[in-house]
């Protein structure tokens, strides 16, 4: 082993105790600051839910503003709720797991309701890189859209794919035919560009847009 | 394609695609460079290529029916899947596994942890043309797959976790078979060692290459080793322990660089510590029910349910309606071999998940891969793709 080494100060431990204090020490702030409500559904960890306006300024408060330091983003999740029994609020939920890495007993869920007819939610990739590939998985799969996302491409579904598959209404059962991958090649000069590179001449590959790129699947 | 760069010179760039099949990108994953000679100037990735709707799926049967399923997600260690969904399931429930389980599930993770690194670092090690460093370290990894076979029936998709407990009880041997792991595990470990330590060849291939830092890492969201390789103590087992880890004896272990070479080693390292806390838990293993005494939760067995009409009851109840987990929403977290595998659970109540949501720790490594591999050469990127430990199946889900 040549520069690993076996750690051995005592890491802080998340306790029950530890998770409560920072939920009751947070929650007044959130609440007078943002208008952020405890969510009871969660009655195991620590959600709030907070308006789409609010959402940007709780995540800049818990990642830099104090001293909380949440600073790892660990997921953006999507929910439908179409059908759900009891269940009267706006169709859609998008939620955020986030934790302090240092500190792992300060973990909050931050949870958004968005409406069917409204379907959008701002974008935190500019705060947390990684939200970039999960909002757009979350877009993908429901159809949600994140306001001033760079690059709201599908993820995990082709590109020719019709409909977002994670929706209630959208059957289990059916197929799609799919034959292309995505198109990377505009991707591509688009990162160059941002590195100051400037494109003279594209290569005979490029065509114009995504559209012109797909009518060469074999599905014609 | 002809491009104008910053320093005002004229250079032309080559777009190269690598993937979805190629040999070393393990599973099916695909990123497009554009090459100055051999330097990557620019990379796109692309993911998907496996998903299967595993999301969707979970949705439509029972809360037992996804287990299998988990399974798929890191089928180098599907065993870790099983038991990181079933602490999630069992945490919304609130109940507790008798000792036997948690013992059980102890010695489990570590085995498949132990399997999970080694194949990462042989598959690295073959990638960068070191095929005795493979043999190596799959020589222990196949007996920890004979234990699968024997305890599970199954090598890979094993599906020996249920919510409440354990599929069935080991067999007889099982603690001596453990105990040869190890000790293969040992002399695997230092042999390989011995192959790679001062070797010039492998030292000038992964030192340095794909260098992140610690802030940049938790940016990204990464967890598990390759995060720990970065300086970051981050060890879900010590920060938020479960199945009784804090009272387990072993250290967490930690890089300084963040390259391609520190992650390798701490998977290494941490393997060793792994066999610590497998020698520990063998001595605590002692006769006892491995499962939940509620038939509400946990079937059955078909003593008790011939014989007794609340058993008789329970079977039916959790296999034609499921587990009734109380209605609410939960994140639960685990550490896998690859980082931190959470589950986001949502019930309405009834037996059937109402949303079932993976948090793969490997997206968010591969995520940051285009700026890992950033100005390195071609040939680096390889090395990048191997040591960062991608698996399509919980990439893509």
């Amino acid at each position: 082993m040549s520069h690993c080494e076996n750690r051995v100060e005592t890491p802080v431990v998340a306790t029950a105790e530890a998770r409560q204090e920072f939920a009751e020490k947070v929650l007044p702030i959130l609440e007078s600051r943002f208008g952020a409500v405890r969510d009871e559904d969660d009655q195991w960890g620590f959600t709030v839910v907070v308006e789409g306006a609010q959402l940007r300024n709780v995540v800049l408060f818990l990642r830099d503003g104090h001293e909380y330091r949440v600073n790892m983003l660990l997921d953006v999740v999507g929910v439908d709720y179409l059908g759900f029994k009891d269940y009267t609020g706006p169709r859609f939920a998008v939620e955020y797991a986030l934790k302090s890495v240092y500190n792992p007993s300060r973990r909050i869920r931050i949870k958004v309701r968005v409406s069917e007819t409204d379907c959008k939610v701002p974008t935190i990739s500019d705060l947390f890189p990684i939200a970039n590939w999960q909002e757009r998985e979350v877009w993908d799969q429901y159809g949600i859209v994140f306001e001033n996302h760079p690059d709201l491409r599908r993820l995990l579904n082709h590109a020719e794919f019709q409909g977002h598959p994670l929706r209630k209404d959208y059957p289990a059962h059916k197929r799609q035919w799919l034959s292309t991958n995505d198109f990377l090649l505009p991707e591509l000069e688009a990162r160059l560009e941002a590195k100051g590179y400037k494109i003279i001449s594209r290569s005979k590959e490029v065509v114009p847009d995504a559209e012109e790129y797909l009518t060469g699947s074999i599905k014609q | 394609m002809i491009v104008l760069a910053p320093n005002g010179e004229q250079q032309s760039l080559m777009p190269l695609n690598v993937g979805p099949s190629h040999g070393a990108t393990h599973g099916c994953l695909r990123y497009m460079t554009a090459l100055d000679g051999e330097n990557i100037v620019a990379s796109v990735g692309e993911i998907g290529y496996l998903h299967r709707g595993f999301e969707k799926m979970a949705e439509q049967g029972t809360w037992q029916q996804v287990i299998p399923y988990t399974d798929r997600l890191n089928y180098c260690s599907a065993l870790m899947n099983n038991f990181a969904y079933c602490r999630a399931v069992e945490q919304m429930l609130g109940i507790d596994l008798p000792e036997r389980a948690k013992v059980l599930r102890v010695i489990i993770n570590e085995l498949s942890r132990i399997a999970d690194h080694f194949i990462c670092v042989a598959a690295a090690a073959q990638d960068l043309g070191s095929t005795t460093g493979f043999f190596y370290l799959f020589d222990s990894r196949e007996m920890i797959m004979v234990i699968w076979e024997k305890l599970t029936g199954a090598r890979l998709t094993n599906s020996y976790g249920r919510i409440g407990g354990l599929y069935r009880d080991t067999y007889t041997g099982f603690e001596e078979d453990v105990l040869a792991v190890c000790r293969q595990v040992d002399k695997n470990l230092h042999d390989v060692h011995a192959c790679f330590d001062r070797n010039r060849i492998f030292l000038d291939r992964t030192t340095g290459v794909g260098k992140i830092s610690a802030e940049r890492a938790i940016q990204w969201g990464w967890t598990g080793p390759c995060l720990r390789a970065t300086g970051v103590a981050s060890d879900l087992r010590k920060d938020e322990p479960y199945f009784d880890y804090e009272t387990y004896d072993w250290d967490v272990t930690v890089g300084t660089q963040g390259d391609v070479f520190d992650r390798l080693m701490v998977r290494l390292a941490e393997a060793e510590e792994s066999c610590k806390i497998i020698k520990q838990a063998l001595k605590r293993l002692q006769p006892g029910p491995i499962n939940v005494d509620d038939p509400r939760i946990r079937v059955p067995d078909h003593a008790h349910t011939y014989q007794d009409m609340e058993s008789l009851i329970g079977r039916f109840k959790t296999v034609y309606e499921g587990i009734h987990v109380p209605a609410g929403e939960y994140y639960s977290s685990s550490e896998v071999a690859n980082g931190e595998l959470g589950f986001t659970l949502v019930s309405d109540g009834s037996g059937k998940p109402w949303r079932v949501k993976v948090r793969p720790p490997c997206l968010t490594q591969f995520a940051a891969f285009d700026e890992l591999i950033d100005g390195a050469l071609l040939a680096d990127s390889m090395a990048c793709l191997s040591s960062i430990n991608i698996i399509a199946g919980e990439l893509d889900r």
